[in-house]
């Protein structure tokens, strides 16, 4: 008897209290199994876009303040989006995504046209 | 063995009541009324990614235009490089939202999801971008050292 638990005492099936994380997740990642964590990181996303935004302004700002404070708020605009509105409504995750969407392609196209048109720049020398 | 009487009857009902409704499911899943939110959430950071990634295209560009000195002998140089940079990024949010909605749609409707044609396109840009700003910088050094 002693000898036959001996044996198999190693085996994982012996010893529910040990088993692998991974048992409780079918899933390939732990966290796509978890709305709130799946939040998080949408939040965080949002967070992420509205400082690169934000960096973005405050660099342009140093060169040319007219341009630097509509990207400024542009990226309040992206914060709030992602916090103040749930996702889950569909038409307001629509239209914010609408929104960033317009945003970064007006910036594109003002910078198209000023990196056409614009003065030439003689560029930051050492 | 053919069962009869009012439990079949019952059973056989049972089981259009459950086809329909099942069929009504993926109708009013059509329209996109209640997709699984993980997924919806998933789709919008993609989306927003790409709006990053075009983010970067711009800033990019415009530092390659505006605080890169200019190539010697090579005056356009500069306007070649930044140029597809900041179209790239013009575009690249529109094709996002674009494949954002479609997506979204197909979740909706409990569908496979389309490979996406963005990753290419942003490959081959960038790519194509790289090995002229290789040139227009191996030309410059060559014509005026």
């Amino acid at each position: 008897m002693s000898g036959d638990r001996a044996a198999s005492a190693p085996g994982p099936a012996d010893d529910p209290g040990t088993d692998d994380p991974g048992a409780d997740y079918p899933g390939e990642d732990p966290g796509d199994d978890d709305p709130g964590r799946a939040r998080e990181r949408t939040d965080l996303a949002w967070t992420r876009s509205s400082i690169a935004f934000f960096g973005l302004g405050v660099a342009i700002l140093r060169f040319r303040p007219a341009a630097g404070i509509p990207i400024l708020a542009i990226a309040g605009v992206t914060w709030l989006l992602g916090h103040a509105a749930r996702p889950g409504n569909q038409r307001i995750a629509s239209r914010r995504v609408l929104v960033v969407t317009v945003a970064v392609s007006a910036l594109a196209l003002v910078s198209l046209v000023l990196t056409l048109a614009g003065p030439p720049s003689n560029g930051l020398r050492p | 063995m053919r069962e009869t009487g009012p439990v079949a009857r019952a059973r056989t009902a049972d089981k259009e009541r459950i086809t329909i409704v099942s069929d009504n499911a993926t109708r009013g899943a059509d329209q996109g009324r209640e997709p699984d939110a993980r997924f919806t959430m998933a789709n919008e950071r993609t989306f927003l990614a790409w709006s990053r990634t075009s983010l970067a295209l711009v800033v990019g560009g415009l530092a390659i235009a505006q605080l890169l000195p200019p190539f010697a002998g090579v005056p356009w140089g500069r306007s070649a490089i930044a140029t597809p940079l900041i179209l790239l990024g013009a575009v690249l949010p529109v094709l996002s939202y674009l494949e954002w909605r479609t997506n979204q749609r197909a979740i909706g409707r409990g569908a496979r999801l389309g490979r996406s044609q963005l990753p290419g396109i942003l490959a081959v840009t960038i790519t194509v971008v790289a090995l002229l700003a290789a040139a227009v910088d191996i030309y410059s050094r060559v014509t005026s050292p």
